[in-house]
């Protein structure tokens, strides 16, 4: 049995997985690096150009277009990629549709973390009848197929950008509750667990600051593919008649809306696909980057 | 570990087939998972007929429209038994169940049976075209890769298997509709009755591609990282090794065998998500499937109807780990041996 230090460095430091000796080791640290340096600057770009940039000044605004500038194509003066069938600027629909999609997924994932975090966790650590009554719940909503749920929350509360993160949680919250189960059980047996119980640390205090911290690589990697579902969701939600009504911009309604329109002007769906891919894309990449970085299986 | 579900010996000459029919592992496993699996199916229905019944309106509002007057309104109630409390309603339909009776529709005559009898067999051939793409795709796909990795094959995989996880299907079947059935009109759009087998094959083939692409890609990663893990840290691969056998041989015949148990672990959890997605490929392809009856059911809120597809799903799911569970013992000997032991 290896010593609680090692253990405890063991999930902390990055585990290293080449072997010292492979040739071409180097290359593959800075490739390790670029796998997560680039997808997240790419993220932090589409974050500031949605929500910082239109504080400038400078984008038009994503509703009441004007007749005359009815599908404009792409690259026209002042409108980079040109104006949608009632005259809106499709890059200021972009941005401004883009913060929806950043704060329904970032928002899901809050609340999944939070909630079903601390279900998984509390489940794991305190075993016996509470983890059993948790884990038959856990298997209620796992057998239940969720887009009946979401279905249903967000027909009953009718489309809005709340009701969108509430609906989508029903997904979020088992999912974590599952991870964190895991990750907390693979932990609540290890050495330095049991010498914080033993040395008479308060549970919640073990849970806190022993048992989180480990937990964290893992549920923040999840929470990353997590937000990659959440966006391609939200969007199904749109083309259902679920989603974000009508005159409020997201990448979901505005690929459901341009669909109609698909053999005269593509470009309507084209756009907003294209950035709803690579931001799927950039977020999948950067939770498998720091994955292999954190060495979380 | 004494569970008695399974059938009692038969105690007559001949009976010795029948025993051990009974004491075999598989059996003993199947009741007990499916004995396991009531209280979760009563908590799928329970779940369901609670979240329906906290959204505003009901059926009675719903389907008389917004003219409908009070009167017209407490006479539906009254008729289809709306207007009892909410545990009499659950309770009586609970019991219908019980006795293999789910009701009839409260928007039409039929009954629930009936409607997802109609239903079923489109969501059942999609799923199930689905995953035969998914599996015939995928594992050639991570074998290739696991043999060389960093290879040629590897690296292209990876993009394409991050791009296929990355796409949504929405997107996807844009592309694929304006590429396959409109550029080139080899596969249908829209669904129409099919009138053969193969005119039937042609009409699931978009739709199924769609469901299938992102499971590919998510396999074959998968595949690829269990596969490697097995020839690198394995004690019968070095046995193997050992012996003079063959490095494709070891992957093709030992490595993969022990990959499927974690590969089918996989593909039995995500059966859930899989149902789920064809709600949404039912609807961009008009795919007469219990997708789209259950997304008329909840605007209409036509409880029963939801309740069954919600039971159908659900069953769907408790008999899919069932089989993931015994298709374990026929993988690996380990655990058909310890489940007799016990």
């Amino acid at each position: 049995m290896s010593v609680p230090a090692a253990d405890i460095l063991a999930t902390a430091v990055p585990v290293p997985a080449a072997s010292a000796g492979e040739p071409g080791a180097r290359r593959r640290g800075v490739l390790r690096s670029a796998e997560i340096v680039i997808p997240g600057t790419v993220l932090l770009l589409l974050l500031f150009f949605c929500f910082i940039w239109p504080l400038f000044g400078m984008v038009p605004k994503p509703v009441g277009g004007l007749l005359q500038t009815t599908d404009l194509p792409l690259f026209s003066s002042g409108h980079i990629f040109g104006t949608d069938i009632v005259g809106n600027d499709i890059m200021s629909r972009i941005l401004y549709g883009g913060r929806v999609s950043f704060v329904v997924a970032a928002a899901v994932q809050v609340i999944g973390l939070t909630i079903g975090g601390l279900l998984g966790l509390v489940a794991a650590y305190a075993g016996g009848w509470l983890e059993a009554v948790l884990m038959r719940v856990l298997d209620v909503f796992i057998a239940f197929p969720s887009l009946v749920l979401v279905l249903a929350i967000a027909d009953g509360l009718g489309p809005s950008e709340i009701h969108v993160i509430w609906a989508l949680s029903a997904f979020s919250i088992p999912a974590f509750a599952q991870v964190s189960r895991a990750a907390a059980l693979s932990l609540r047996d290890r050495p330095f667990v049991v010498a914080a119980r033993l040395s008479g640390t308060r549970t919640w205090r073990i849970m806190f600051t022993h048992l989180v911290p480990n937990m964290l690589p893992q549920l923040l990697t999840f929470s990353l593919l997590g937000a990659s579902i959440t966006i391609i969701i939200e969007g199904a939600l749109d083309f259902l008649g679920y989603g974000i009504p009508p005159p409020g911009a997201s990448w979901g309604n505005m690929i459901a809306s341009g669909q109609s329109y698909i053999s005269v002007y593509p470009m309507l769906v084209v756009v907003p696909s294209l950035f709803l891919l690579l931001t799927t894309i950039c977020l999948n990449l950067l939770g498998d980057g720091l994955r292999s970085r954190w060495g979380v299986r | 570990m004494n569970t008695s579900v399974s059938v009692q010996p038969a105690r007559r000459p001949g009976g010795a087939r029948a025993r051990r029919l009974a004491g075999s592992p598989a059996l003993r496993v199947s009741g007990r998972r499916l004995l396991a699996a009531i209280p979760v199916l009563w908590g799928v229905t329970l779940l369901s007929f609670l979240v329906l019944n906290a959204l505003p309106g009901d059926a009675a509002s719903a389907l008389l429209g917004i003219n409908a007057t009070p009167a017209e309104l407490k006479a539906f109630r009254i008729k289809l038994h709306l207007n009892e409390p909410l545990w009499t309603r659950y309770g009586n339909w609970l019991g219908g169940v019980v006795h293999g009776d789910l009701g009839t529709s409260i928007a039409s005559p039929q009954s629930v049976a009936s409607i997802l009898g109609q239903r079923l067999p489109v969501t059942l051939e999609l799923v199930i075209f689905a995953l035969v793409i998914t599996l015939v795709v995928s594992i050639p796909l991570a074998v290739l890769c696991a043999r060389r990795p960093r290879g040629i094959i590897d690296r292209f995989n990876m993009v394409l298997s991050m791009g296929s996880i990355s796409i949504a299907p929405y997107v996807l079947a844009f592309f694929l509709v304006i590429v396959f059935a409109v550029d080139l009109p080899v596969f249908p759009a829209i669904y129409s009755a099919p009138t053969s087998i193969i005119s039937n094959v042609y009409q699931f083939a978009l739709p199924s591609i769609i469901l299938a692409l992102p499971l590919i890609g998510f396999y074959t990663r998968f595949l690829r990282a269990d596969l490697l893990e097995q020839m690198q840290s394995e004690d019968y691969v070095v046995t193997a090794r050992a012996k003079g056998v063959s490095e494709w041989r070891i992957l093709t015949r030992h490595a993969l065998r022990n990959s499927f148990i974690g590969l089918l672990t996989i593909i039995g959890l995500n059966i859930a998500t899989l149902i789920g997605a064809t709600v949404i490929v039912e609807q961009i392809f008009s795919l007469p499937g219990i997708g789209q009856e259950l997304l008329q059911s909840i605007s209409n809120r036509n409880v029963t109807v939801v309740e069954g597809i919600v039971l159908v799903f659900g069953v769907a799911v408790v008999l899919a780990n069932l089989l993931t569970d015994l298709a374990y013992g026929v993988l690996d000997p380990r655990i058909r041996h310890v489940r007799s032991r016990s």
